[in-house]
Formats: structure tokens, sequence, C-alpha cells
């Protein structure tokens, strides 16, 4: 069904106004099979939002969303069923908070995909295995790390089988020390050959995972490049302010 | 994380010489409700209260099954008022949570309207209304049904109050795993909302449980009617009502404890206290 050359992840003419503010001005963009692009830019200026326009947690005034070429359904179970093959992170780790982590793992599998109860609980605790938190399994999210919930996270996104995934500043709110083991995770994932848009603060991280770095700024995509190319020489002023601002230190 | 008391996360802790004052005042109080309860005592003394024939009856096995009874109705009552309240609430919940405007709309008139109305009105309602549309009700049902219908706006408004309390983040990661509205509301949303809100739906049990005490209208068997009957038969007010408000006061207290336990449970699995 899918082309070869036809993108997993493509937004036509995007446009989005929260109210008087317009936070989506005309985005573009494809994520093709296999590829890592990671989102960067100052707060504000619209990457979130964008990236929760790919599976509806936020609606868009105008343009469209294809995912593997078809167009994203506006609601219920069609919407359901393209969500389900994008796997989504969140800053806040989001777990379900009243279930044990395997739980947490199967709900989905089991009753959106209707697979077999034994079977998705045995590929949870192999995903678990894989992000390292299998000894954890049992607990509920309250008792485990910030880094701990959110590898757990993304194992349950990787328990749909997702076509992509979609990181919405997977490490923000984490301590310092708990982000490594994130972004090693992501990295793993990337190297695997894992579809994925990333919205990220961690420029160094952005710089090694990235297949493509996109610079948004007040809602627009203003720059667009291969990594060494956008960190060595970025093109617009506003892209060089915002990396001597966070490249400081 | 140590469980936080009220008091102590409004007050800080007291100091040497506060903690001095707190005590005196902890004494004079003690004294004090000694003196009252002596003299109240002295009273029933005076006015022949504790003579043996308002008390003797309480030995008689018949006294306590006749009571029994009544209690067991009450109870009974109360349980089957508070099941219908709930299943009442949890559907004007939804009702009241839809995006369908018309539906919204007749779920807040309903929660306004059972919660506006005081419990005494829909037991007239079901007493002398009710009867002459031909509709025969018994008298457990006359006081069981409106008992149940007081509560349920209370028990919906509690129980939308706890699925607002469920963080957005739960439902947002529900959707993203391509969950359906209704199956991540069941799934993820109620359960975690249901603990949040036990404390107020225990508290409105208990509401119901003292609402059944109005029984005696209907003249149901219920624990306080039955009172009644002990009073007129041996003539013994004052004995009779002391008795039936400690059982009232035990079943409510253990009540209490129950809903303390279940919310210190839930505290435990850490629902909606996830780092953030």
């Amino acid at each position: 069904m899918t082309q070869t050359d036809s993108p997993i992840i493509e937004l036509r003419h995007v446009d989005k106004h929260y109210g008087p503010l317009h936070v989506l001005r005309d985005i573009s963009l494809r994520v093709h099979q296999g590829e890592v692009v990671v989102i960067v830019g100052p707060s504000g200026s619209g990457k979130s939002t964008l990236c929760r326009t790919i599976n509806r947690l936020e609606t868009i005034d105008s343009g469209e969303i294809l995912i593997d070429g078809v167009a994203l359904p506006e609601e219920g179970k069609k919407l359901a069923a393209v969500r389900s093959q994008v796997g989504m992170v969140f800053q806040s780790f989001n777990l379900f908070a009243h279930m044990s982590i395997l739980d947490n793992m199967t709900l989905a599998p089991v009753d959106v995909l209707k697979r077999d109860k034994k079977e998705a609980r045995a590929e949870a605790m192999r995903l678990l295995e894989r992000v390292g938190v299998a000894d954890q399994a049992h607990k509920v999210p309250a008792q485990l790390s910030g880094g701990q919930q959110q590898r757990a996270a993304i194992a349950r996104a990787l328990a749909m089988r997702p076509k992509a995934m979609l990181f919405d500043e997977p490490t923000s709110a984490l301590d310092p020390e708990m982000i490594e083991e994130v972004l090693q995770v992501i990295s793993e994932l990337a190297t695997d050959g894992m579809t994925m848009l990333i919205v990220t603060h961690e420029m160094g991280f952005a710089r090694n995972v990235a297949d493509r770095i996109i610079f948004m700024d007040e809602g627009r995509i203003v720059e667009e490049s291969d990594p060494e190319a956008f960190f060595l020489h970025p093109q617009s002023e506003r892209a060089r302010s915002f990396l001597s601002a966070v490249q400081r230190h | 994380m140590k469980p936080t008391s009220i008091r102590e996360m409004l007050y800080e802790p007291p100091g040497p010489a506060a903690r001095k004052r707190i005590s005196i005042l902890t004494w004079l109080a003690m004294a004090a409700l000694v003196v009252l309860t002596a003299l109240v005592i002295r009273q029933f003394a005076v006015t022949g209260q504790l003579d043996a024939r308002y008390w003797s009856f309480f030995a008689r096995a018949t006294t306590w099954r006749f009571l029994g009874e009544g209690l067991l109705t009450t109870l009974e009552a109360a349980v089957t008022g508070a099941g219908i309240a709930f299943a009442l609430g949890f559907l004007m919940m939804r009702g009241k949570l839809r995006k369908n405007r018309p539906l919204r709309f007749i779920s807040a008139a309903l929660i306004e309207f059972t919660r506006g109305v005081p419990t005494l009105l829909f037991i007239y309602f079901f007493f002398l209304v009710v009867p002459q549309t031909g509709w025969k009700l018994s008298a457990f049902w006359k006081i069981t049904l409106p008992c149940a219908i007081s509560a349920c706006g209370v028990v919906a408004e509690a129980l939308r109050s706890g699925v607002n309390a469920v963080p957005r983040g739960q439902t947002e990661a529900a959707l993203s795993l391509g969950l359906t509205d209704t199956r991540l509301f069941y799934k993820v949303v109620f359960p975690q909302a249901i603990r949040f809100v036990i404390p107020s739906l225990i508290a409105e049990l208990v509401i119901v449980l003292k609402d059944t005490t109005f029984a005696y209208i209907v003249t149901c068997a219920d624990l306080m009617q039955n009172a009644k009957v002990l009073i007129s038969n041996y003539d013994a007010m004052l004995s009779v009502y002391l008795v039936v408000a400690v059982l009232y006061i035990l079943i409510n207290y253990l009540l209490n404890r129950l809903s303390d336990r279940l919310a210190a449970g839930s505290g435990r699995t850490g629902a909606g206290r996830s780092a953030v």
C-alpha cells in the first residue's frame, strides 16, 4: 500500500491560531521512513504545538496532515486507528498513574490492537528489558524515578509497533542526571531505524541523532538543513542568535 | 512520602510557650467537660431519668432484637439508596461531561434540582403524591427512593470533580495510544477519579443514612421508627434516644474510618501524584 517514496509524516501548509496568536504559519514538512527529524527553537516558537497536531492532540485551522499517505481523520474510530500507529512520548511521561508499568504497557495492545494478553505481556517485558526497566514492571509509576518513567513511557509507545514516534520535549521534566539515560534510549531507536520527530532543547543530542534539523521561530520554519550545516553555519540571523544563546556555556 | 495532616499543612509546629498554653487549655477543657457531664447526670438523677424502669428493658433480648431489626432496615435503605444515588449520579455526571448541548443542559438541570430540594419534600412527594397516581410503593421504597434522589445530584458533582481532577496528560496519553473516548474513560480516567472522591462519596453515604431517619413519616420500620415504638411502649424517651444516638454515631464512625482507610490506600498507589 505504501509507496516507497511517500513520507510517513507529511504536513502541507498547516496553519493554526490561538485566538489572535498565529502559532503555526504555513508549515510544510516531510518525515520519510527511517528518518530522524529534530525540531529546535525558542520557547513559544510553536514546535510543541506542531508535534501535537500530528496526532491531533491539537487541531489545525487549515492545511493537511498525512500519516503514511492517509489524511489524518478528524474524529472517531478512524482517528483512533491512525493515532495507534504513531507513538507519542510526552514531557511529563503521562504513564497511567493507577496501573503497574506492565499494565501500562499492555492496555493499548490488548484493548486497541486486540493482541493476545499473554503475548502482549511477553512483548512488554522484552521492551522493558530493552529500555532497562524490566525490574520495575510490577511497580506503579509513582514508585519510579523520572528517567525510569520516561523510559517506560517510550517502551509503552513502542509496544504498539508504531510507524513513527513523536517526542515532545522528552527530557524537559527530568533532573540533569536522568536526561542522559533517556537520550541514550532514543539514540538507540534512531540507530535501529525508527522514524522519529523529536522536539528538544538538548542541542548536543540534536546534533548527534538528527538526519535533519528544523529551526522554528514565531510559528514558522525558519531553517531546515542537515545538523552539521545548521550548527556550524546557520543561515538566518535568528538561528545564529538562538544558537549563541543556548550554546554560550 | 509521610502523610501530612491538615493541621501540619496549615500551622507551623508549636514552640515551647505554645505547647505549654495548649496543655493548660487542654486540661481546662477536659475539666469543663467532666463538670458538664456530671451536671447532666445529676439533672437526670434529680428528674428520675436514671430510674430502673427507664433502663431495665434494655436487659431484654427482645428489645435488642427489635432495635436490631430496625437497624437492619436502616442499613438496607441506606445501602440501597446510596447504590441508586451512585447509579443516577454516574449517569448525570456522564451527561454533564458530554459535548452534546441538550444532554448537558438536562443533566445540569437535574443535578441542580436534586441538590436544591430538601429530602423531606421528596419524601412527601413519594408519600402523598405518588400514591394518588396509583403507583403502589412499599414503605421501604417510599423512604429509600427519595433519599436516593436527594443524594444523586451531590454524587454526580462529586464524581465530576474527581474526573476533572485527573490530569489532562492521562487522557492525552490514552488518546495517543489509540483508545476511543469511551474506552479511555472507563480504563484510565474513571478508575483514578473514583479514588479522588471516595471521601466525598462516603460522606454522602452518611448523609443518606441520616436521611433515612425520616422513615417514621412513611412508617417504615427502620431504627428510628422502632425506637419510637419502644418510647411509647415504655414511656422512656431519653434512654431510648440516647441508645439510638450511640448506634448511629457508631455506624457513621465506622464509615468514616473506612473512608480514611480507602483514601490512604489509594494515596499509596499514587493516583495522580506521579512526579511531573
